[in-house]
């Protein structure tokens, strides 16, 4: 990255500055800075919030600057958070079984621990030998590379396939979908080595760290969370912004006249698409310490579908329409089915948000599909002039 | 004069309609070459065959001094080579300013990686400006593509092909929609592009074809019908038959 | 009961005529065994009574086991009686005399439940021959869910005065099943064994099975006996199988599991050492096996077996399989029979796998043809589309609501839904889909917003829970062809459901004004509206008949399955594939797409029955390498427009 190019992306400039300043209030509201004007459990939810946003970028990338309509990217999400999830599953387990067994008068053997260990994590798929995916579980660094190469690698295969064979449009999001859905329903057997529908959980406690209370914990993620968002949104500008994005984007607007210039479109579909699921991989790895949990219904298809949800309803082919979008229907929506809004009584029926937000969200999505197809994005182009 | 292109008995079937039949063509480097024929005649199948769009039944397209076979390769292998395209209705990027529309043509390294750390060289803006002057677009650099009217599109692609710096230009009905000014110098463009390359225009239009001043091949139901000067082949009585015979003409 | 008491005074008519002997003599002969029998004494009273060849025997026989006889303890006559309150009717065993009296003279016979089982087989004959066809099919019925030998003699001398066909039949195959296994001559068994070869029914490979039942056996030597099969360890049975077996045979001591032998340690750990290693260093498995061996030297614990001492004790042992029938020219009937039933049976399965696969494959067409046709025309994929046909599928159950009818709830249900579903499409063509021509991924978006909009309004309305759909009775049950072929008549109904939906369809599109224009404008829209075609009004027809199919499918689906808000989703994946394997536009390649959904999904289902979620992993990447090579679908759309 040039000088010339993070001066000249002012737009870019900007939303590092709001996120510093956003990070910083949160800070110093946090319990963990001893003032608790923000909750822990707030901390948290701002924390998701953001690796959301991540990956609503990397959707936006996807879809409104190269137009694919990726339905899986949510996959690629679930996958980061599941590698790393092994990792803190196996770590913590382990930490446990060591104790227990300290106590006994024999010291126990490597294999005993093993054993104990496999007994623990996978008791409640009625198993207890560890499956070969989780060759690597007991080392942080080759799972935190699994974040990224398993989300890239499938991508990239998946890719491949599709891209070569020239699937676009909607056959290709049909497509998409299908891999999401294959992976998601494998996810769900018992014997897929994770657990099946139990997922893995307990994830919030990081070995290690055990005495280190949760505020501090969650305040660290919250952390880390807004550095990834913010070195994601400069690699995404990155991208966008220069020859690559005006082919990309080309791409978009018309490929067979991209390809008659002579670039190879799948090479670069190839790229975006990789590159963006690798994005949507860390985002995961960093949402699902703050969740706690993950099982295979997070990967359903339909999360990918609300992903593109949020992007739309943000403005696609903007960064920052795709952060506005899945902070604000992402919080919105826990703040809906959480019991937070008020019930309204219209006299002869009082209507429950808990009940009613999904067909709110499905209406309001119509509507901005129909008379807003730059999403909340497009109301900021009014706004503010884009320097060019 | 050597021969950059050379098409011989080339055949294309869609579902029992047959395109293009045993078409055999010829150009050569440079040359100004029109392409006319009555609806149905394989011009553009033919401009299909040629870019890889299309894969020919049977036959050969060779490419260039050491013969390369054309079939077989993707489209962008093609433009590689030297050939571009300019299709029938102005395909232009219109979210993209004229000047980003002509940076992507031109000729660079074309893979990803590359296109991600390109920097542009100070002699790339020399260059769109060279070619914005010969298409007339000096002054709409800056002006998003979408902007532009419609001749203005045109020329703007045909900019986009001397960006690529071809051998061969393809171009397919130039001048559809265009008011009698535009059309002369769209003329002037593509006289002046065949200066140095080869240009082969598909057109309707006989008038536009009389001023191009060129070798004239007709084409009809997937074949050569006929070959040579403008008037030489609309002499010719299997043309007139075509042409005037028929009540699409 | 009507019947049942109609019956028994049928049969004391019947006694009565022919009343030339009484029983009560025969029954006073044995009346201590009659009174309290046991299994070893109660054969010789049932002897004497089918010897005596008396109609009053079944009857009284049947009494006796159900409780129904008592006896006067003064006089020790036996009688039927009936408990009253404090009454008991009595009814005289020969005359059918009816007396009412005190139950305290009387004492109810209570025979135990071997004893009841003896009485019951010795009634079987009685029952085989029994005038009433009710009762000769329970008798036969019993005999078939506890065969016995001792049947075999009577079920046969039953077959030849049997009067109803279908149950000579039944007695015959029966009686070939009972031969089979307890046929006295060796050449009568292999007889029957041979005649069970051409049947498929579970019955008759239970029989074979049964014949063919193998042992477990651990010798030093080939043993005896009817040799099933050598087991070679490693390839048939694994090393600690084979241990197993011979510490179960008392041939090998029992092997010491690792915790036994942490166990033993921890409990002969003196001054922190365990045989001379430090307890700090028990932590291998090399250091504990070092240190139980020092304990065992010490004879504090039983020594444990080396490996090599495990593999020597198996290598001297020979493991085998032997059949618990000695004849081995029986068991190789029995295996060439069995392999014989087992080919036809794999046939049959495949036959009947076929019939699930199409089963499946018409509700797919059914769910999929209307998203086929609009993605087609429109070019549009409609996410809602599996809330249509959820909206179907609840107006069926309200329908039924206000009918309770269920025939002709389903006769008004089926074009109600299609109503309903037609004039919600139309309203979603005309309101939303309309104003996004062209920009089909955000039609996509938009009709997803609609699904999860509509969604959520059916769980407001109807509740999470599933509703049911019931269909009228005349649908209930299945066409059962035999043991392994058979298919319910919902199933049926919907796969002739889809047969006529697939001829309406082909008749509106190739015999119809309305097809005609649907077709042109599916193969160019510009040149349609310049014929003056109003693509408007195509778009909306072609739009509301997709939605109203999917109604009707709705209906179909929710017959057999259950209607829940979220039915829909279930089926749009599936229903995608088949639109996406099939073809855009064209109601054959929907049909291709449908049945070989359908079929791969039955197929991998069968031959990996336990996981019905790998199967959908499966079709879904099958799918997935599918598109590789025909990126258009099986039927792929044709001509030059389709190019572009």
């Amino acid at each position: 990255m040039t000088q010339g190019f993070i001066i000249h992306n002012r737009s870019m400039m900007r939303f590092i500055g709001l996120l510093g300043l956003f990070t910083l209030l949160v800070t110093l509201g946090s319990e963990a800075m001893g003032t608790g004007v923000i909750s822990t459990s707030l901390v948290k939810t701002l924390g998701k919030t953001l690796c959301l946003c991540l990956i609503a970028i990397a959707m936006d990338v996807v879809w409104g600057y190269c137009g694919i309509l990726s339905l899986g990217h949510f996959a690629f999400f679930g996958i980061g958070g599941y590698a790393i999830g092994m990792w803190l599953m196996y770590a913590r387990t382990e930490t446990i079984v060591t104790e227990s067994l300290a106590r006994q008068v024999i010291p126990p053997t490597p294999a005993e621990v093993t054993d104990a260990i496999g007994a623990q994590i996978f008791g409640v798929v009625g198993s207890s030998d560890f499956p070969v995916i989780w060759s690597f579980a007991d080392s942080l660094i080759l799972q935190l590379l699994m974040v990224v190469l398993v989300p890239g690698l499938l991508a990239l295969v998946f890719g491949w396939l599709a891209f070569r064979s020239r699937v676009t449009g909607v056959y290709l999001s049909i497509l998409t979908q299908a891999m999401t859905l294959a992976l998601s329903l494998y996810l769900f057997q018992n014997d897929s080595g994770l657990r099946g529908n139990n997922g893995l959980s307990g994830l919030q406690n990081i070995p290690g760290f055990e005495s280190t209370p949760q505020a501090t914990i969650s305040l660290v993620f919250f952390w880390g969370s807004a550095l990834a968002l913010g070195l994601g949104y400069m690699l995404f500008a990155f991208v966008v912004g220069g020859k690559m994005g005006s082919i990309v984007q080309g791409i978009r607007d018309n490929e067979a006249r991209v390809r008659f210039l002579g670039y190879r479109v799948e090479g670069y579909k190839l790229f975006v698409f990789t590159l963006t699921a690798v994005v949507s991989g860390i985002a995961g790895a960093l949402y699902y310490p703050q969740a706690g949990i993950i099982n295979p219904a997070e990967i359903a298809p339909i999360a990918s579908i609300y992903l593109a949800v949020w992007v739309a309803i943000g403005g696609r082919g903007r960064l920052y329409g795709a952060v506005i979008g899945a902070a604000l229907v992402s919080l919105l929506s826990s703040w809906f089915t959480g019991g937070g809004a008020p019930d309204v009584n219209l006299g002869f029926y009082t209507v429950q948000w808990t009940d009613w937000w999904l067909v709110l969200l499905g209406v309001s999505f119509v509507c901005v599909t129909l008379f807003a197809p730059k999403g909340i994005g497009g109301l900021f182009d009014y706004l503010i002039r884009k320097p060019r | 004069m050597i021969s950059l292109l050379e098409v011989s008995g080339v055949s294309k079937t869609f579902d029992g309609f047959r395109a293009i039949n045993n078409l055999s063509i010829q150009i050569n480097e440079p040359e100004l070459r029109a392409i006319i024929g009555p609806n149905g005649a394989g011009k553009t199948t033919f401009m299909d065959i040629v870019t890889g769009k299309t894969q020919p039944d049977s036959g050969q397209v060779l490419w260039g001094e050491r013969n390369e076979s054309l079939t077989g390769l993707s489209e962008a292998e093609i433009a590689n080579r030297g050939i571009g395209r300019k299709f029938q209705k102005p395909t232009v990027f219109e979210n993209q300013t004229v000047r980003q529309n002509l940076a992507m043509a031109l000729k660079n390294p074309r893979g990803p990686l590359a296109a991600l750390f390109f920097k542009e060289p100070r002699t790339d803006a020399v260059r769109i400006n060279e070619i914005a002057g010969e298409i007339g677009l000096a002054d709409q650099l800056p002006r998003p593509a979408g902007e532009l009217s419609h001749g203005q599109k045109q020329w703007l692609e045909i900019g986009m092909l001397l960006a690529q710096d071809p051998r061969l230009l393809l171009v397919d009905e130039p001048a559809a929609g265009m008011t009698a000014e535009e059309r002369e110098k769209t003329t002037d463009i593509l006289k002046r592009a065949a200066r140095t390359r080869s240009v082969v225009v598909v057109e309707h239009d006989m008038e536009f074809v009389r001023r191009l001043n060129c070798k004239v091949t007709v084409l009809h139901e997937g074949h050569v019908l006929a070959e040579g000067s403008l008037d030489h082949v609309t002499a010719d009585p299997t043309v007139i038959d075509v042409y005037l015979g028929r009540s699409d003409a | 009961m009507l019947r049942t008491l109609a019956c028994l005074l049928i049969i004391c008519a019947v006694a009565k005529g022919a009343a030339a002997q009484t029983l009560q003599p025969i029954l006073q002969t044995h009346a201590a065994e009659v009174a309290d029998p046991s299994r070893g004494s109660v054969s010789v009273v049932l002897d004497d009574l089918v010897a005596s060849g008396l109609p009053q025997v079944p009857t009284f026989l049947e009494r006796w086991s159900d409780k129904g006889v008592w006896q006067n303890t003064a006089d020790g006559q036996f009688y039927y009686g009936r408990t009253d309150g404090d009454d008991l009717a009595l009814t005289d065993i020969d005359t059918g005399t009816q007396t009412t009296v005190d139950r305290a003279g009387y004492t109810e016979l209570r025979p135990n439940g071997g004893v009841r089982r003896v009485i019951g087989t010795a009634l079987v004959q009685f029952q085989l021959s029994d005038p009433d066809l009710g009762r000769r099919q329970s008798a036969i019925d019993s005999i078939a869910r506890r065969p016995d030998a001792d049947q075999l003699a009577p079920l046969l001398a039953s077959i030849d005065g049997e009067p109803d066909s279908l149950l000579r039949a039944r007695k015959i195959q029966l009686a070939n099943f009972l031969s089979a296994s307890f046929a006295g001559d060796p050449a009568d068994r292999i007889a029957a064994i041979d005649s069970l070869s051409r049947d498929t029914s579970i019955e008759a490979r239970a029989v074979l099975n049964q014949i063919l039942t193998t042992r477990d056996v651990v010798a030093t030597d080939a043993p005896d006996g009817n040799i099933a099969r050598i087991l070679t360890v490693g390839t048939d049975i694994t090393a600690d199988q084979a241990y197993d077996r011979l510490v179960a045979a008392d041939l090998a001591p029992a092997a010491i599991p690792s915790a036994a032998v942490r166990d033993a340690l921890a409990a002969n750990i003196t001054d922190g050492r365990v045989g001379g290693i430090p307890t700090a260093q028990l932590n291998t498995e090399a250091t504990r096996a070092q240190a139980y061996a020092a304990l065992a030297d010490r004879g504090l614990v039983p020594p444990r077996l080396t490996e090599e001492g495990r593999a020597a004790a198996i290598a001297a042992h020979v493991f085998a399989e032997v059949y618990t029938e000695d004849d081995p020219a029986i068991t190789d009937a029995a295996r060439a029979a069995l392999s014989s039933v087992e080919t036809r049976v794999a046939a049959a399965s495949f036959a009947d796998l076929t019939l699930d696969a199409m089963s499946l494959a018409s509700i797919y067409f059914l769910a999929a043809i209307g998203l086929a046709i609009t993605f087609g025309v429109m070019g549009v994929i409609n996410m809602a589309h599996g809330e249509f046909i959820m909206m179907g599928a609840y107006t069926g159950y309200v329908v039924q609501q206000f009918v309770p009818d269920y025939t002709v709830s389903l006769i008004l249900a089926l074009p109600l839904a299609f109503a309903v579903t037609f004039a919600a499409g139309v309203a979603m063509e005309r309101l939303v889909i309309r104003h996004l021509y062209h920009r089909p991924l955000e039609t996509l978006l938009a009709t997803f917003g609609i699904s999860i909009a509509l969604q959520q309004l059916a769980k407001n309305i109807f509740g999470t829970q599933a509703r049911p759909l019931t269909s009228p009775s005349w649908l209930d049950g299945a066409w059962v062809m035999s043991d392994v072929i058979q298919i319910s008549y919902i199933r049926i109904a919907i796969f002739v459901l889809a047969l006529l939906f697939l001829g309406l369809i082909l008749y509106i599109l190739k015999r119809t004004r309305l097809g005609l224009e649907v077709r042109a404008v599916t193969q160019n829209p510009g040149m349609a509206a310049s014929m003056g075609i109003d693509p408007d009004r195509i778009n909306m027809l072609t739009f509301g008949l997709g939605s109203g199919i999917a109604g009707i499918a709705g209906v179909a689906i929710g017959l057999y399955a259950q209607v829940t808000s979220e039915m829909g989703a279930n089926y749009i994946v599936q229903s995608f594939m088949t639109v996406v394997v099939g073809g855009v536009g064209n109601v054959w390649g929907t049909l291709a797409g449908a049945s070989l959904i359908g079929s791969l999904q039955k197929g991998i289902e069968f031959l990996n029955p336990s996981n019905t979620l790998a199967a959908q992993t499966y079709m879904v990447l099958f799918i997935i390498l599918f598109i590789q090579f025909r990126p258009k679908g099986i039927v792929a759309q044709k001509g030059r427009a389709a190019a572009d």
